[in-house]
């Protein structure tokens, strides 16, 4: 294998290499899906929906008058809902951590996008899944679970 | 294979004499435990301690060591690149594989074979945006992009024309997208999402420079 001798090429490269990492993780992905991977992410998309469900009832906006407010495709947010697998696109994690005023990195971890490994958030996540029924009107109680939540994943990245 | 490359001292900005080379054994895995992740993770304490968790690098939890058995994978080819005694990167590469990772999704060039990056890795002390929280500089440049020139090279060799696939971890997606120029195809829900690129031979050839 004959490499590049060209050192004008080589510097340009490194120039644009400095401001990244650069990592590839198929072989990670594959030994971390050994674990409880599946699982964890299982239980975060649970708590991303709930989350999505109750600011939506909370602003007492329909589906579509949400998506207008987020500024994101009403047919994403259908998808959103009701795909167990959807990802939805930067863009779309983007406008509804603008939304919602929460970190995008932390919204993405939440959508199972990517992996935390936080046990703290973990925790909270499946306590704030299992903490409340979808209604017609939000009850007090998850009125003040989900401001508490949103609070707790705002706080996060200060 | 052993093969002289040059890359770039990160205090002087001089040019070194680096070598690929792919003889990998369980002894380089090792180093990369016992030298690479106490690095980062102090690295990454630093970052945190300083509220930059968004800067963290997604590697923080894994264990090299684990990986030791596709040492012995057919079709399965590792890189590495020596400098100064000590490795400073690594890659592994596959020409074929059970789940379908060499063959392009990118619909111009969908079901041709494609050489599957499965990992890339750089010595943390190689890591600019991991070492300046820190104040440290970086020993080496462009030792990644020694490692995407090789994987790029055997491609040709192989006869995929420089036809390249792989899963970026998030952090790394701008780099792939903006710096090398490769396409982002699909967030692929088999490996947690991750973000798959795709090189085709022309683009891979405008990575080289022309120089194939």
């Amino acid at each position: 294998m004959r490499m590049s001798r060209d050192r004008s090429w080589l510097l340009k490269r490194a120039e644009q290499e400095d401001r990244h990492f650069i990592s590839v993780g198929g072989l990670v992905s594959r030994i971390a899906a050994g674990t409880s991977g599946g699982e964890r992410t299982r239980l975060m998309r649970a708590a991303f929906l709930r989350l999505l469900q109750l600011a939506r009832r909370d602003k007492r906006l329909t589906t579509e008058q949400f998506a207008e407010k987020a500024d994101i495709d009403v047919a994403e947010l259908i998808l959103i809902d009701n795909t167990p697998n959807y990802s939805p696109t930067p863009r779309t994690i983007y406008k509804l951590s603008s939304l919602l005023k929460v970190p995008s990195k932390t919204l993405m971890a939440l959508a199972g996008m990517v992996d935390l490994k936080d046990a703290q958030f973990e925790e909270a996540a499946v306590k704030f899944a299992a903490s409340s029924e979808p209604m017609d009107k939000l009850t007090s109680d998850e009125q003040k679970t989900l401001q508490g939540y949103i609070k707790f994943l705002s706080e996060r990245e200060k | 294979m052993k093969e002289p490359v040059e890359i770039i001292d990160g205090t002087t900005g001089q040019f070194v004499d680096a070598e690929l080379f792919d003889e990998i054994t369980v002894e380089h895995f090792l180093e990369t435990k016992k030298l690479w992740r106490p690095l980062v993770l102090r690295a990454s304490e630093k970052l945190r301690a300083q509220g930059r968790q968004n800067m963290l690098p997604d590697y923080t939890n894994w264990d090299w060591t684990k990986k030791e058995p596709y040492l012995h994978m057919l079709a399965t080819k590792f890189f590495g690149i020596t400098c100064r005694k000590a490795l400073q990167g690594i890659e592994v590469v596959q020409t074929e594989n059970i789940t379908g990772d060499c063959q392009c999704r990118l619909p111009v060039q969908r079901g041709k074979s494609l050489l599957y990056v499965d990992y890339l890795q750089v010595a943390p002390w190689n890591i600019k945006v991991l070492m300046e929280p820190i104040g440290e500089k970086v020993e080496f440049r462009g030792v990644g992009s020694r490692l995407m020139e090789a994987a790029i090279r055997f491609s040709i060799e192989e006869g995929f024309k420089g036809r390249i696939g792989l899963h970026s971890l998030p952090s790394s997606e701008p780099f792939y997208r903006n710096e090398c120029g490769m396409v982002p195809v699909m967030r692929d829900p088999r490996k947690q999402n991750l973000l798959w690129f795709e090189f085709t031979p022309d683009q891979a050839q405008a990575y080289l420079g022309g120089d194939i």
